[in-house]
């Protein structure tokens, strides 16, 4: 994952997130759309119809005076940890499945 | 160059001077034997 | 994404399972379905070194349908692109089977002991040394170590009364699992998948269940399917970390 910065104001970033894809993306995106101060997110896979720039480009819009790269890191924290969550809880149920097998 | 006689089923070793032809029995069928080499081929 | 999670394991035999988990967003549940299949690496044979091979098929043939054998994969003692070698020996009449497979590290082995690889005739002679090389679905689809892995939302259905007698009865039919209004989990196949099997002469009501989704997970073999689903959540958290730490710099 390689990060570079094409734009980037008080509330505006475009930033191009290389070597990840729609998988990682998407999510990414659904959560920065859930984070307060966020106005608008979205990612574009084939910007400019891949003119030679094939890596995702991701775009945020924020509001109420939050940092756009603040806002992707809120976002990729609250993954981190939503996920840590979800580990612990299908373990759980595998490990309960188990048992009662 | 290592060949099989299909007639005669004998290894033959051709030369630039004999012509396409088996030295055991004269047969004319000659057919050519796999390397003996191990051939690395990739997956992909 | 931020209600709390809740999850039950619905089926599960050998190499499947059915998993229900509750409060995941549409992104989320197909970031999961799509790291289960090209991020959760496999060992897979990239290399192979024919020392004889004179049966009927052509050493590429033979490599391509190596390299579809699933191998056990131990994940925690290689990084992906380290490799393990294995070797194979038969001379026919006999057929060439996956598990005549030697390999260098005993939990690197084909998962399958009879997936045939060529059948050989009298004579006919195959031996080969390969290169199985740890590497994601991403890369090449043989490393896949999810098959048919995909999920579908939760279906309520509810008794909302009895259907007119003088209807006709036509089937109703629905794939998938449902919940009951006693909150029981059934898959439709244990009904025939028609509704009308399980509550005849009555009228019913079917919704999806808001952020609640069922996968069926079914792994080839090379990582059992808890691992499988574990190691998928990890990768995708792997990525949000990795990304976290580079913003925050």
């Amino acid at each position: 994952m390689e990060l570079r910065v094409i734009d980037k104001t008080d509330e505006e970033l475009r930033i191009e997130i290389a070597g990840e894809d729609h998988t990682f993306m998407n999510v990414l995106k659904g959560q920065l759309l859930n984070t307060d101060g966020v106005a608008a997110a979205t990612y574009d896979m084939n910007p400019e119809q891949s003119g030679g720039q094939t890596e995702p480009i991701l775009s945020v819009k924020t509001e109420d005076g939050l940092d756009p790269l603040d806002a992707l890191g809120e976002a990729a924290t609250g993954i981190s940890d939503n996920l840590a969550d979800l580990y612990d809880r299908i373990e759980a149920a595998f490990d309960d499945a188990a048992a009662e097998a | 160059m290592s060949y099989k006689c299909s007639r005669c089923k004998r290894d033959v070793e051709l030369d630039e001077y004999g012509g396409v032809r088996c030295p055991y029995c004269g047969h004319r069928v000659l057919l050519k034997e796999r390397a003996p080499d191990v051939k690395e081929v990739s997956v992909n | 994404m931020a209600d709390d999670f809740d999850v039950e394991v619905v089926t599960r035999d050998d190499r499947s399972a059915r998993l229900l988990v509750r409060g995941l967003t549409p992104a989320v549940a197909n970031g999961l379905r799509r790291t289960m299949l090209s991020e959760v690496p496999t060992f897979s044979i990239d290399t192979v070194r024919f020392v004889e091979n004179s049966s009927v098929m052509f050493d590429e043939m033979v490599g391509l349908r190596l390299g579809l054998v699933p191998l056990t994969t131990p994940l925690d003692d290689y990084e992906v692109g380290e490799s393990a070698t294995l070797a194979l020996d038969v001379e026919g009449p006999a057929t060439a089977y996956s598990g005549d497979i030697e390999t260098s590290d005993d939990l690197v082995q084909p998962a399958d002991e009879n997936v045939p690889i060529i059948e050989l005739k009298e004579g006919q002679r195959l031996e080969f040394e390969a290169d199985a090389v740890l590497d994601t679905g991403k890369e090449h689809a043989k490393h896949q170590g999810g098959v048919a892995v995909g999920y579908r939302h939760l279906q309520r259905v509810t008794v909302v009364g009895d259907a007119d007698e003088f209807d006709e009865e036509e089937p109703n039919i629905l794939r998938g699992v449902i919940e009951t209004e006693d909150g029981e989990l059934v898959h439709t196949e244990e009904f025939d998948a028609d509704l009308t099997n399980r509550h005849p002469g009555k009228e019913l009501e079917i919704e999806d269940v808001p952020s609640a989704f069922v996968f069926h997970i079914e792994s080839d073999g090379s990582l059992s399917v808890d691992e499988l689903t574990l190691r998928a959540v990890q990768s995708l958290r792997d990525r949000a970390d990795e990304l976290a730490e580079k913003v925050a710099v």
